[in-house]
């Protein structure tokens, strides 16, 4: 039974039903062959989404949406061009820079490569940089978005764990850093290898304004992350904070954000937030089968019978989230996992 | 046709936008009372969490309009033009069962909350069961009409 489940799952998957509905389908496939009633279907989509902290994940997208219609993703991209685009390869520098900084807003990879890609690929092409390779900066820099707070699958991990979201958020502001860093050091080795050009030197002058620029944006992340830390919010709070901060700055001081473009805003971050809802409530129905079949059990007795030392067992663990990550979406796989480990 | 489109594109907007506008107005609500009150309403969390299923079984029918759910090309474009053509007819066909389904139990499950009241609000179990009435129905509904444009690609 719970091979029809996967093998459903994994066939609407590469057949290219939306994630969401490949979960969705093959729960419908095992409760029908199981014979139990249906109504556990809008039962367990009701109670996976029902819960507060969830609450945050529409607030820090709508909130990045009004901060990057607001005219931010620019300001962002011109500091940290003023800041790095005189080193060799310094737009595959500052689209990094820009993903760490954006980070800080967004919560959400999909939102980094979709601000910074639209502005970052065609500039970096225009300037002689391999298209494959400015895709694939964007792509991995990107990635550094749900590790540098505040993230959406670190809110959704905490929620699935019992874990404290501001503790979560802390852990990952240093080693998200050191990513960005990380991949800073193979963008600069392969533009020095490929001769990619560099930008003339900012003044200091350009730099600062640069600063001054991107100033509310950094204030935002430290607004979110301290009042979450220090207990003066809530995440869904903090997620509603982070929303008028966004309106206000994008309205008074950017002076983007109009009564006309702010109900489009929010309806494409509702959108977006819904598609991932569907997702987090079919994922939380794939879950329960998954724990109703013992299937946690046996892949633990399964690693465990293989090896007890500690340092293998947690090696075989990531060998085994890089490939699941490979194949599939973030918050899907969270749900599914977090409950088999 | 055109007209019930527009009429419950319009519902789904106008419904993601006051449950949206509503939960936020809460959650500050909540924040407000809780530094500058003696005491904080109970009822806040309840509330934003009945407007946040809304605010998403609303936008959910608009995100399947405007194919917001995200999928993996893995063979698709392989795919001769005539079975990428069946693939989207099946697919969108698929949808249509899974939440035609969804709808027709998620009526039983609105039933099954009539009797049960939720804890702060005091307010039938029913009214937020309904939630997921709107967001089954919608998506039948957008993936019904997706079905159809795939059959007539099908057959031109």
């Amino acid at each position: 039974m719970i091979l029809a489940l996967i093998l459903v799952f994994i066939i609407c998957l590469i057949l290219r039903f939306p994630i969401a509905f490949s979960l969705g389908l093959a729960c419908l496939v095992y409760v029908l062959l199981k014979g139990l009633p249906l109504l556990i279907v809008p039962l367990k989509m009701y109670s996976g989404i029902d819960v507060f902290v969830l609450l945050s994940i529409p607030g820090f997208i709508l909130a990045g949406n009004l901060m990057n219609h607001g005219g931010l993703t620019e300001k962002i991209i011109h500091f940290c061009n003023h800041l790095l685009g005189h080193i060799r390869g310094g737009l595959a520098l500052a689209n990094i820079g820009a993903s760490m900084l954006f980070a800080g807003i967004s919560g959400t990879a999909v939102a980094d490569t979709a601000s910074i890609g639209s502005v970052m690929i065609p500039a970096m092409k225009k300037e002689g940089y391999k298209v494959d390779f400015a895709c694939a900066v964007t792509a991995s820099s990107s990635t550094v978005g749900p590790i540098i707070p505040p993230s959406v699958p670190m809110i959704i991990a905490a929620t699935l764990s019992g874990l404290s979201v501001g503790r979560l958020f802390l852990a990952g502001a240093i080693p998200g850093f050191m990513l960005g860093i990380g991949l800073m050091l193979v963008a600069y080795i392969i533009s020095v290898r490929e001769n990619y050009p560099k930008l003339q030197r900012s003044t200091l002058r350009q730099i600062g304004k640069g600063f001054i620029d991107t100033f509310w944006a950094l204030l935002m992340t430290f607004i979110i992350l301290f009042g979450i830390i220090g207990g003066v919010f809530t995440p869904t709070e903090a997620s509603i904070i982070a929303v008028v901060y966004a309106l206000l700055i994008g309205a008074f001081v950017y002076r983007k954000l109009t009564l006309r473009n702010i109900p489009v805003i929010i309806l494409d971050s509702m959108k977006t937030s819904a598609s991932l809802m569907v997702l987090v409530g079919f994922a939380n129905l794939f879950g329960w089968i998954l724990i109703t079949e013992r299937l946690p059990q046996a892949i633990s007795e399964g690693i465990l019978d293989f090896t007890q030392n500690k340092y293998l067992v947690l090696l075989l663990i990531n060998i085994l989230l890089i490939f699941v990550g490979t194949f599939m979406e973030t918050i899907a796989a969270l749900l599914i996992l977090f409950r088999s480990f | 046709m055109k007209k019930i489109n527009k009429v419950i594109g319009k519902i789904l907007k106008y419904g993601t936008l006051i449950s949206t506008l509503a939960l936020i107005g809460t959650v500050l609500l909540q924040i407000f009372a809780r530094f500058f009150l003696e005491s904080a309403p109970s009822w806040t969390e309840e509330a934003s969490r009945f407007l946040f299923i809304y605010a998403i079984s609303f936008a959910a029918g608009l995100a399947m309009k405007q194919k917001y759910y995200v999928h993996l090309d893995l063979i698709f474009n392989k795919l001769s033009p005539k079975g990428q053509k069946w693939l989207e007819f099946l697919i969108s066909a698929l949808i249509v069962l899974l939440f035609g389904l969804f709808t027709f139990y998620a009526i039983q499950f609105v039933q099954l909350g009539h009797a049960e009241k939720s804890p702060s609000l005091a307010i039938r179990m029913s009214f937020a069961f309904g939630s997921m009435f709107i967001m089954g129905a919608s998506i039948t509904y957008f993936a019904w009409l997706e079905t159809q444009k795939a059959f007539k690609k099908l057959r031109a």
